[in-house]
């Protein structure tokens, strides 16, 4: 179980005036300012289950995961996770572990993906006969297996992503920390990765966090979200009640002569926005929609719950 | 215990994966080296007028400078920053996940980098007997070059703990590519690298004996070459021994402190 209770993070870095005098301003005097990453937060997040973390970027997304995996320290609270305290870094935590960086290399570059298999095997101690399992099981369903003796830096983008999963997963970690692990990937490849990691989700039941900026991710994976905006949580409950939260309005789509605009009315308003709208703007064309989750979380993410 | 073997076994194959980086660094640069201060030190001779200066004779020296720069690979191991440069891009993040100490990990991986350029130390030296000068070798033998070869390597983990100490200091600093540079300098300097410390005034000689950097470059030069009794070798290696431990108190500390300062950054 992951058992989050008022982890905050706050970072401090210097700022820079642009140009030369700047530069040479900050060699002998730097102003520091500090920001509060991740203000208290709590979560509770049950064996099985995938939650996903939306948010914009610089939210705190990154921050919580790099915290809860045990890569930096936060600034006060506490975590739990399988009884560890994560950046205590207990080599039984790690065991169970495993993050995935969209938009980091872990496995090694110089070298075919099976070399560095061969060291996570010793490194995570598996048994042969997980390994043996695990690299047929997952070669197979990530449609891998012949770029397996492949120098990985000659991969493609989509290809090192799968074996960065193969990586990852070797050990069939418990907890499992995904941030935006379909970022720059094309379409079949995002595909391919989300029925990659809803079948391990089936098969191996770990705790999941999932960070992602694709919409489809999270509809298709996480029943759950969590949505933090500058470092705070604005919404942690399941996806299709974020959806009912707009339930009592309507999304107008207006096609003019200028482009298309979305404007949200309430029900009982509509007919009137509507004959407004046909007064002030020459119509072409004119869609009455429920808000989609996208919108919902756009919304929410922009204005807080409030807004809603 | 098998991930020791698996992580030299990983750090072997990254040296092997490029052939023609791989035989530039293990013939060409060493020879060009070679050669540059062979060709400086016979003007030196020359005009001098001498055979011998400080106990070496030319034919010596040229055997002095194949076995220095040489040596230097052994002790900077996978070469400098090569802490600071992960802190700084955020690659050092694999090593936090990963359920086994991070300074092992790294320090085993230094010493890959040590043993691979060791036996490149006893190939060249085999090539340049045969081919190029028999006559330094005269007070060269099996025992002297295994005994000089423990003693770099007993130095490299001395030399890696303190790169660690200092390149720890990009966990506060981010960017310590001077530091590193600054290391090396002294190393290459003051060890006798670039020229042998005999070479140096007395004083300074009596400075350099309370650091490590004589006992990590000149004394193993020094017992290869057959010029060292087995009493300075035992004392030189008790030192590194001792200086190893001082360093290894002083990672502990930095990196106790440090850990708080890593952010992580590019992920």
């Amino acid at each position: 179980m992951i058992e989050v209770k008022n982890l905050s993070k706050t970072f401090t870095s210097h700022v820079k005036e642009p140009g030369l005098k700047g530069s040479i301003k900050s060699l002998f005097s730097r102003e520091l300012v500090t920001k509060d990453a991740l203000k208290p937060v709590n979560l509770n997040i049950e064996q099985g289950e995938i939650v996903g973390l939306i948010g914009a970027n610089g939210a705190g997304k990154t921050t919580l995961i790099k915290i809860l995996a045990g890569i930096v320290h936060p600034t006060a609270g506490e975590a739990k996770i399988l009884g560890y305290t994560p950046w205590e870094r207990a080599n039984e935590y790690r065991r169970q572990m495993a993050l995935i960086m969209g938009q980091k290399n872990q496995v090694w570059w110089d070298l075919p993906a099976l070399d560095s298999f061969i060291l996570l095997k010793e490194i995570y101690q598996i048994p042969d006969a997980q390994y043996k399992y695990n690299i047929e099981f997952l070669a197979e369903i990530l449609m891998v297996k012949d770029q397996l003796k492949t120098q990985v830096r000659k991969l493609s983008l989509g290809e090192r992503m799968k074996i960065e999963l193969m990586a990852a997963l070797l050990h069939n970690p418990k907890v499992i920390f995904l941030d935006e692990p379909t970022i720059g990937l094309d379409i079949s490849a995002q595909k391919a990765v989300r029925g990659f990691l809803r079948q391990y989700q089936k098969e191996f039941k770990p705790m999941t966090i999932l960070t992602s900026h694709y919409m489809e991710d999270i509809k298709e994976l996480c029943p759950r979200i969590v949505i933090i905006k500058s470092g705070e949580f604005v919404y942690d409950g399941s996806l299709s009640d974020v959806q009912k939260m707009m339930g009592d309005e309507k999304v107008l789509s207006v096609t003019t002569q200028n482009g298309v605009f979305k404007v949200s009315v309430p029900r009982q308003d509509l007919a009137k926005k509507t004959h407004e709208l046909f007064e002030e703007h020459y119509v072409l064309d004119l869609n009455i929609q429920d808000p989609s989750i996208e919108d919902v979380i756009e919304s929410i993410m922009k204005n807080g719950i409030g807004a809603t | 215990m098998k991930w020791w073997k698996d992580v030299m076994g990983m750090e072997l194959r990254k040296i092997l994966a490029y052939r023609s980086d791989f035989w530039i660094t293990f013939l060409g640069q060493t020879f060009i080296q070679l050669m540059v201060a062979r060709a400086l030190w016979q003007a030196i001779f020359e005009t001098q007028g001498v055979s011998e200066m400080q106990g070496f004779t030319l034919e010596m020296m040229g055997l002095y400078y194949l076995i220095a720069p040489i040596g230097m690979k052994i002790l900077n191991g996978p070469n400098f920053g090569f802490l600071a440069q992960e802190i700084y891009d955020g690659t050092f993040t694999r090593y936090l996940l990963y359920p086994l100490s991070v300074f092992q990990y790294k320090t085993l991986t230094y010493l890959t980098y040590s043993l691979f350029y060791s036996l490149q130390m006893i190939i060249l030296l085999g090539i340049y007997r045969l081919f190029i000068s028999e006559v330094a070798f005269t007070s060269v033998d099996v025992g002297h070059l295994f005994l000089g070869l423990l003693l770099f390597i007993i130095g490299a983990i001395a030399y890696c703990m303190m790169g660690m100490m200092i390149e720890m200091i990009a966990l506060w600093a981010d960017n310590i590519w001077s530091l590193a540079v600054m290391l090396r300098f002294f190393t290459s300097f003051f060890g006798g690298a670039l020229i042998p410390i005999t070479f140096l005034p007395v004083w300074a000689q009596n400075i350099l004996v309370w650091t490590p950097f004589p006992y990590l470059l000149s004394l193993p030069i020094r017992t290869i070459m057959g010029l060292s009794t087995f009493q300075e070798v035992t004392q030189g290696a008790l030192i590194l021994m001792l200086w190893t431990l001082i360093f290894m108190e002083g990672v502990k500390l930095v990196w106790k402190k440090g850990q708080f300062k890593y952010t992580g950054v590019g992920i």
